[in-house]
């Protein structure tokens, strides 16, 4: 009786530490093939022309189209610089210093990649419609509730996440540090 | 107690080969992929510009709004694919992806080509005759050579506002793409 249940076991731990780590090492993918930097995650190593196996794995399991190592680099945000998930329920600030790139765009996209931005308006922001700081930092406003300066109109409710990409751009290259802006939550509905 | 630990050891140990499998034969079992997708789009041999995204709508390329892209499927088996023609002057990109959705080959304007595109796509033994017969190769002509026959080039063209889009995306349109007649 205890061999049977010593086996169960065994077999339990097996296959939830397989499997979880394997859905974790495809999705979040951090300490596998992704790099965080403060709330936004990147793959690196996704352009590649040889990724590595966790890598190739991301990219079947996204079946998109990526971006090439001399075309660029995708961060994705799911949650804020304090570690809270985003919701559209709730205003943020995108404050910061973005890496060297000839442009970049940003969007909030739902868990299936759909477009969030109000009907009628923008589905992307570019960078070169953002409202500098005296310092040259940039602030912009994302949410569903009116904000002055530089705003993401979003529409709907429920989590979200923001993806800003960067287009022929030194960011994660060994000859640039890569400062990514942070995301603050002002107020919720 | 020892024996329970060495089970849960062993259920560790069976955990990682099971890991290492999944992640190792994911990209072959996976029946929809970034091919199976574009494959849709009848895109051979010809430049297929792709719909722009908007607020509410499905994107399953996870493609920037902001962009224009311009897809177009190669069978190298054939013979050498050539992808020429003039975009306007702003930022775009031309990117070789093969079956497996990884990019072999990538490219933006900024590296000197200017508004000019114009690419000869080969594979190894194309490559390798022309080294051998020493065929005269038309300036400006980017040589990449791809390792595998079936591959896609995207283009991707960044209009800087949206009222521009419409005739960017005439343009990108115009580039061929395919065996050169």
């Amino acid at each position: 009786m205890r061999f049977v249940l010593r086996l169960l076991m065994s077999i339990a731990v097996a296959l939830s530490v397989g499997f979880g780590l394997s859905y974790y090492a495809l999705t979040d993918g951090r300490f596998f093939g992704a790099v965080s930097l403060g709330p936004w995650t990147a793959w690196p190593d996704i352009g590649s022309p040889a990724p590595n196996p966790y890598t190739s794995g991301h990219i079947t399991r996204d079946a998109a189209l990526q971006l090439g190592r001399s075309e660029g680099l995708q961060f994705v945000a799911s949650s804020d610089s304090d570690g809270a998930p985003l919701d559209l329920a709730c205003s943020y600030r995108v404050e910061g210093r973005v890496p060297v790139s000839t442009f970049w765009t940003l969007v909030a996209v739902d868990a299936d990649w759909v477009n969030l931005a109000a009907p009628g308006t923008d589905a992307a922001l570019r960078s070169s419609e953002v409202v500098r700081l005296p310092n040259g930092a940039l602030r912009v406003h994302v949410g569903t509730r009116l904000r002055p300066a530089t705003w993401l109109e979003l529409a709907g409710s429920g989590p979200f996440s923001l993806v800003l990409t960067l287009y022929d751009t030194t960011a994660l290259s060994s000859f640039a540090s890569t400062a990514m802006p942070s995301i603050l939550k002002e107020d919720c509905a | 107690m020892i024996r329970t630990l060495l089970w849960l050891i062993g259920g560790l140990l069976l955990g990682g080969i099971i890991h290492i499998v999944t992640i190792l034969t994911l990209p072959r079992l996976s029946e929809e992929t970034t091919w199976t997708r574009i494959a849709q789009l009848d895109a051979r041999d010809r430049m297929v510009v792709l719909p722009p995204i908007g607020p509410g709508n499905p994107n399953p390329l996870r493609l920037d709004p902001e962009l224009a892209y311009g897809l177009c499927q190669i069978d190298l088996s054939q013979g050498p694919a050539y992808l020429s023609g003039v975009l306007p002057d702003a930022f775009w990109s031309v990117a070789l992806f093969n079956e497996a959705g990884v990019v072999t080959f990538s490219t933006t304007n900024r590296d000197g080509i200017g508004q000019t595109v114009d690419m000869g796509i080969f594979n190894a033994a194309q490559t390798r005759l022309l080294a051998q017969q020493q065929i005269d190769i038309a300036e400006g002509l980017l040589v990449v050579e791809s390792a595998t026959d079936n591959l896609f080039a995207l283009v991707r063209l960044s209009p800087p506002h949206a009222a521009m889009r419409a005739r960017f995306e005439a343009e990108l349109a115009e580039i061929s793409c395919g065996p050169r007649d």
